[in-house]
């Protein structure tokens, strides 16, 4: 095994971290299927029967309400001879039977029928052949996460209390404080690691570069320039939430922009208006003005989930060089139709893959992949803003929002998970 | 669209035109389900201006691109309504893409000549994990 500790250092971290096949199947291993990792949220599968599969590292698994009610996430996998037990994405269904031998389990995972049973003998439990459910599953605000390790780090550990917050964040944008997942999925792929992916969702630095086209088409239509919000100038700030979590904090600049936007009607059309009055009857105004200061929630949660904006970001790792990508968007319960149209209409012109932003991240992670094959100076610079840090109100490291501060909170939580840590 | 001839495409539009291509299935109500692209006038004029700036990475190199068009069939009223199948053989950075799909065309006559004031397009892998689409299908 090669030493991890020697490939992250403080200012910087050796290529082979997004290349080596032997380290990519090392975290598989101790972070995908040891640690917890983000499976779905309940308002996909809001009815019994509903159910979704999906990948925890590479084990397949059922994320299934069952008609008692109950989420479960049981494994993938018929317990006669191991065949993939539902081959669809998604669907309604009382039974799964299996294609091989028609072994039927209940949504709740119970065997419930054995053709020709009586040839297996009279001691045969049909219970100890019941689906096998995920060894531990936790949910908080209906995001339902999953470890494949009965012991280990405990769900309270892990979902620390900053990440929490930010979970907080997007769901009580909803004045019903639920989140409605129901709206569509993009899926795509692109050459390249899955951590090249969970760093850029918080890196501020790339935007106005990546994404230069988006943004002078945005300033064009608008009169804004959203790039700002990540320049070098920015007063957001990032920050370190514990346990490889990183969020941006829009807090400092919506401070001073909240007031012009809202006096602007373009920025703060009526259905705007209509969604913050009803937050403000929901929360009282002194919460519901925190969260629309807060937003949009804009945060990392190791290791495979992103909260961006109006969207839930799930990276699926597949080899050191290919990431799948799973995006839903997610509507509010309780606003205005108008919100929640604009929300996915947003969604669509920078995401998904003819979106006119996220491709463009996908390309550069190829040309990162590919430009790490250069391996005469195999290092990778991780060191601005290290040294500036400061403790924000909240207790949380921070840096300005620019800085690869985020990168390291990322990077170091994962050297710590490959060397053993919990 | 094989030439990424960007603003000969866009003038086939008329000014009131959708341009749809549905994501996960083939038809549901746009306002509540997420497309892949689901874009008005505006919206495709800001998709070739993107195109044309030099900076949309996910096309620098192009794509190379040819494409066939067949199996058409078509509805004459008052609009004309084009149903099409489509093959697109895609290479770019040493790896070949195919796309294959079904497409609506809604065709109205102007007095400038037949305009696109709705097209759909159907990818038979819309409900799969995608590769870069960001060419003009």
């Amino acid at each position: 095994m090669t030493d991890v500790a020697a490939l992250v250092l403080a200012d910087r971290v050796h290529g082979s971290i997004y290349k080596d096949p032997a380290l990519f199947e090392a975290e598989i291993d101790r972070i995908f299927h040891q640690g917890w990792v983000y499976l779905g949220h309940a308002s996909e599968i809001p009815d019994p029967g509903d159910f979704r599969t999906a990948m925890i590292g590479r084990q397949p698994v059922i994320f299934v309400r069952g008609d008692d009610g109950e989420v479960r996430v049981l494994m993938n996998r018929c317990t006669h001879r191991g065949s993939l037990l539902c081959p669809h994405e998604r669907g309604n269904s009382k039974l799964f039977t299996c294609g091989y031998h028609a072994w039927a389990f209940r949504n709740t995972g119970a065997l419930a029928a054995v053709p020709f049973r009586e040839r297996y003998g009279e001691d045969f439990d049909k219970q100890d052949h019941d689906l096998r459910p995920a060894p531990r599953v936790a949910a908080y605000r209906e995001f339902v996460f999953a470890s494949l390790a009965p012991d280990g780090q405990s769900f309270g550990d892990y979902l620390t209390p900053g990440a929490r917050r930010e979970l907080d964040l997007v769901t009580d944008m909803s004045p019903e404080g639920h989140l409605l997942v129901n709206v569509g999925v993009h899926k795509y792929q692109f050459q390249g690691n899955w951590k090249l992916q969970a760093e850029n969702n918080i890196d501020a630095y790339h935007f106005g570069f990546v994404h230069a086209s988006f943004v002078d088409i945005q300033r064009k239509r608008s009169g804004y320039n959203i790039a700002a919000v990540a320049s070098g100038d920015s007063k957001a700030r990032i920050r370190d939430l514990g346990g490889g979590h990183v969020a941006w904090d829009y807090r400092p600049i919506n401070r001073g922009l909240a007031k012009k936007a809202m006096a602007d009607d373009a920025m703060f059309p009526d259905w705007r208006r209509e969604w913050h009055k009803r937050l403000i009857a929901a929360h009282g105004p002194e919460k519901a003005h925190a969260l629309i200061l807060g937003n949009p929630s804009h945060a990392y949660i190791f290791p495979n989930l992103a909260l961006i904006g109006s969207q839930i970001r799930v990276m699926q790792p597949t080899a050191a060089s290919h990431t799948r990508m799973f995006v839903y968007p997610h509507v509010l319960a309780g606003v205005p139709d108008e919100v929640n149209l604009q929300r996915i209409r947003a969604h669509e012109a920078f995401y998904g893959p003819a979106g006119g932003g996220a491709t463009d991240d996908f390309e550069i992670f190829s040309r990162i992949d590919r430009g790490l094959a250069a391996e005469v100076d195999p290092w990778i610079l991780l060191s601005r803003g290290l040294g500036m840090e400061e403790v924000d109100e909240d207790g949380f490291p921070s840096g300005q929002v620019t800085d690869e501060l985020g990168n390291r909170a990322i990077l170091h939580h994962w050297r710590a998970l490959m060397m053993g840590a919990a | 669209m094989d030439a990424h001839a960007y603003d000969a495409w866009y003038a086939l539009w008329s000014e009131d035109a959708i341009y749809w291509l549905p994501c996960n299935l083939d038809d549901y109500d746009p306002a509540r389900h997420v497309s892949l692209v689901y874009e008005n006038y505006d919206g495709l004029k800001d998709r070739i201006d993107r195109l044309k700036s030099g900076q949309a990475w996910a096309q620098d190199p192009k794509s190379r691109l040819a494409r066939v068009v067949s199996n058409i069939e078509i509805e004459a009223g008052d609009a004309i309504t084009v149903h099409s199948t489509f093959n697109i053989t895609a290479s770019r950075n040493g790896r070949i893409e195919v796309l294959a799909g079904r497409s609506e065309h809604r065709l109205r006559q102007t007095p400038d000549g037949l305009r696109i004031a709705f097209k759909k397009v159907m990818l038979v892998d819309n409900d799969e994990v995608m590769s870069n689409l960001t060419f003009l299908i």
